[in-house]
């Protein structure tokens, strides 16, 4: 069975003094992957400056606008159509125990291969000790799905409590946070077990009463011997499934902001968006 | 001939037998190289050695060579010490040395692009994985991408030195935006009007096709489709300390030298404003750090970049010279495993000698570092321009002490090496009017690109001016030496 995705991204920026030229990188489309397929794609901004299509810097697609004209207000929109595949992620991983899938963590082949999930960032590394530990009896999977509902658990979703910048000291004492603090500290956790992981920026699918649903959603793929990269969202203590709809990832936040920009203004600005992700089940053919 | 034979200028001259003396040899004769130049010289005064060297200092000025010099909290500029007695280097030596760093930047190039794809060197535990995932220098952005041409580092500077045992050793690579090459062909310029009549007994090669070479290496690697490729060089600034170098050499080529703001990038083309409206770029000389190339990748308060201009680059649709990511491969912990990357991607052996290294990192080494400060050269792995480097036998039993702490607080920042005794070279002393030994090195520039190799014949030659100093980096204080390599036939 698949499911049909549409999804609408709006931004607005203000500014306080008019703007002198500015240009923006929008890291917002849904990747083309095995699970994921994009039919279509818009992007429309209020001041009709035309839209380039382009790429960051570890090749996902990006919508840049660079409008000449001076203005202190802009809106951008975004329409996007996927098919999503619902598959059973059970099957595809590897849930059995073996010392062996341990030990594969260690060989110099694994790790040089993904060497850049594995080095520590600013926002991925731990200063003090966590009361999560892996248990060596239980397959890497399953100590993975424990850290899962270990954050979840030990974890408020509150936001306006933490910034991009918050590191994970902070996150720990405070024990509350947004998807992309819980994302931050898996990483961190599964990264010092040696498992490569890294953060994925996307669109969570609303209507279960999950958190992250109005905004861009921010969960962790890891890596692993046996199974390959899979989805983990702490956030919500799922596996990222039929409603995690991926854009991007990175080494952390850092390397996926929905929007970056360099605007040559003074003064304050602000900037909202929010995210719409609606669905429609697919008879199969 | 002997060094004291009627040349009054020398009478003065202490040859430390401890050292290699670049022209007397442990008989105090004059070497053969320098023979005609030591006689010539002889039919000088002091007095006339001073004038010749206000001539040289003003040909400086007037060039308006300068550099600046970071401090504490002050930028000073100066003019780069230009120095009367040119070093010399015969053919053979010098086909020596050619190879040699020819074989050094060639291995590194098979090193970064084997370091930003399979990885193999590592995957066979040749060179260890935490040097490189804990390097501050390896750029994500650049992995599994071919750079045009295959080309990572277009520009190396070998630094080179020749220890008491008249060997030449290789201190470090530099393959991120090497600069100094400026001064070799400004050094030529003032010799040769200081001193005309004493360069035109010898047949020395040309540096001044260097600009020339440089562009048509710049021409081999553009992108795919462009037929005559636009080039052109950018500069942080006038404030930065290579600027002079940066116009200079974009004159030299007959290139625009631009800053980031004279660039944009439309639909990942990169243009040039111009009073005749934007003009496609190919190919870009980029004197800007990798952190600030990119805004939009890199620091994003960088304002000395071209927002857009990764993307651009990793469509194809311009050339990077060098490559962004450089920086991972010359780092003073790689430095150590120059003999077998050469072996490992080239399976030659090396032909130009490295210092050998203590990896602090390395609980043994990081022991014997410790007892030893006193005989070694500490270095941290990750400063250029010589600013952090500790002297072992110059520093008193506290300074030792304060190293050690450093060096055990972050054990991965620190390397050692024993202390080599630089050779020296007659070095105009202005205010004694005499010429003493001073300690000297070479950089010297190699050029790769597309089926395209060059190496400058000749070099910059660097003198540290203050006596017994052994750091001889323009922002310590250093000057410097035309540098001649001889042609075949004397």
């Amino acid at each position: 069975m698949n499911l049909d995705y549409t999804i609408r991204y709006t931004a607005k920026n203000t500014y306080q003094n008019e703007t002198n030229g500015a240009l923006w990188q929008f890291l917002i489309i849904p990747e083309n992957n095995e699970s994921q397929e994009l039919i279509s794609d818009d992007f429309s901004n209020s001041l009709n400056t035309p839209v380039e299509n382009s790429v960051n810097g570890y090749d996902f697609r990006t919508y840049r606008i660079r409008p000449k004209q001076s203005f202190e207000e802009i809106e951008f929109t975004a329409d996007f159509k996927i098919i999503k595949k619902v598959e059973n992620i059970f099957e595809k991983v590897s849930q059995e125990f073996s010392e062996r899938e341990f030990e594969d963590l260690k060989s110099l082949e694994f790790k040089a291969g993904n060497d850049v999930f594995l080095r520590n960032t600013d926002l991925t590394t731990l200063h003090q000790e966590v009361d999560f530990k892996f248990d060596k009896t239980l397959s890497l999977f399953e100590n993975l799905q424990n850290l899962n509902s270990w954050i979840k658990e030990e974890f408020t979703f509150k936001t306006n409590v933490t910034d991009i910048d918050t590191d994970l000291n902070h996150i720990l004492e405070i024990k509350q946070g947004v998807c992309q603090d819980f994302t931050h500290l898996f990483i961190a956790i599964a990264k010092q077990f040696g498992i490569p992981s890294r953060y994925v920026s996307g669109y969570l699918h609303q209507g279960n009463g999950y958190f992250g649903d109005s905004q861009m959603h921010a969960w962790v793929e890891c890596c692993l011997p046996d199974s390959g990269w899979i989805g983990f969202d702490p956030t919500n203590n799922l596996i990222a499934a039929e409603n995690h709809i991926k854009v991007a990832h990175g080494k952390d936040y850092t390397d996926c902001p929905p929007l970056k920009g360099v605007v040559y203004s003074s003064g304050k600005n602000e900037t909202e968006y929010t995210v719409q992700v609606s669905s429609q089940k697919q008879q199969q053919q | 001939m002997k060094r004291k034979d009627n040349n009054p200028t020398f009478e003065s001259y202490n040859r430390d037998p401890k050292l290699y003396d670049e022209i007397f040899d442990e008989h105090e004769n004059v070497r053969e190289t320098y023979k005609t130049l030591f006689e010539l010289y002889s039919e000088h005064s002091a007095q006339d050695f001073g004038r010749l060297n206000n001539k040289a200092k003003a040909s400086f000025f007037n060039q308006g060579i300068t550099f600046q010099v970071y401090g504490d909290h002050e930028i000073k500029e100066k003019i780069f010490p230009f120095d009367l007695f040119p070093r010399i280097i015969d053919s053979e030596e010098w086909e020596h040395i050619e190879k040699g760093v020819l074989q050094r930047s060639k291995a590194l190039n098979a090193f970064l692009h084997d370091l930003y794809h399979d990885k193999n060197i590592i995957k066979e535990g040749i060179v260890p994985l935490d040097l490189i995932s804990s390097s501050e220098n390896y750029l994500d952005q650049m992995n599994g991408f071919d750079p045009p041409g295959g080309i990572y580092n277009h520009i190396s500077g070998t630094d080179l030195i020749k220890h008491s045992d008249g060997k030449y050793y290789v201190l470090e690579d530099n393959i991120r935006c090497p600069s100094g090459v400026s001064y070799v062909i400004c050094n030529r310029t003032a010799l040769k009007r200081a001193l005309f009549g004493v360069f035109n007994h010898y047949q020395a090669h040309t540096v001044t096709d260097y600009a020339q070479n440089l562009l048509e290496i710049l021409e081999t690697v553009k992108p795919k489709g462009v037929d005559v490729p636009n080039c052109v060089v950018i500069t942080p600034g006038i404030y930065n300390s290579a600027y002079y170098e940066h116009s200079y050499l974009a004159k030299a080529m007959g290139v625009e030298l631009v800053e980031g703001r004279d660039l944009f990038v439309e639909n990942d083309f990169v243009y040039m404003k111009t009073i005749n409206g934007p003009e496609k770029v190919d190919v870009i000389y980029r004197r800007i750090d990798d952190q600030f190339l990119d805004p939009l990748e890199f620091k994003p308060d960088s304002a000395i970049g071209v927002p857009g201009l990764m993307a651009a680059y990793k469509q194809g649709n311009v050339c990077l010279v060098n490559a962004p990511g450089t920086g991972v491969a010359d780092d003073k912990a790689i430095y150590t495993y120059m003999p077998e990357i050469i072996k490992y991607y080239l399976d030659e052996e090396p032909i130009l000698n490295n210092v050998s290294t203590y990896h602090c990192s390395r609980p043994d080494e990081l022991k014997y570092v410790l007892d030893n400060v006193h005989n070694l050269v500490i270095k941290p792995v990750d400063e250029a321009g010589g600013y952090g480097i500790s002297i072992g036998n110059r520093l008193t039993q506290e300074e030792i002490e304060e190293v050690k702490a450093t060096i055990i607080a972050s054990p991965r920042k620190y390397i050692a090496q024993p202390i080599m005794s630089l050779s020296v070279h007659p070095t105009y002393i202005e205010d004694k009017e005499c010429f003493e030994p001073r300690h000297v090195d070479l950089r010297t520039f190699t050029l790769l690109g597309e089926n395209k190799e060059f190496v400058l014949k000749g070099g910059l030659t660097r003198v540290a001016l203050q006596k017994g100093n052994l750091i001889v980096n323009s922002s310590q204080g250093g000057g410097s030496k035309d540098t001649w390599v001889l042609k075949n036939n004397q």
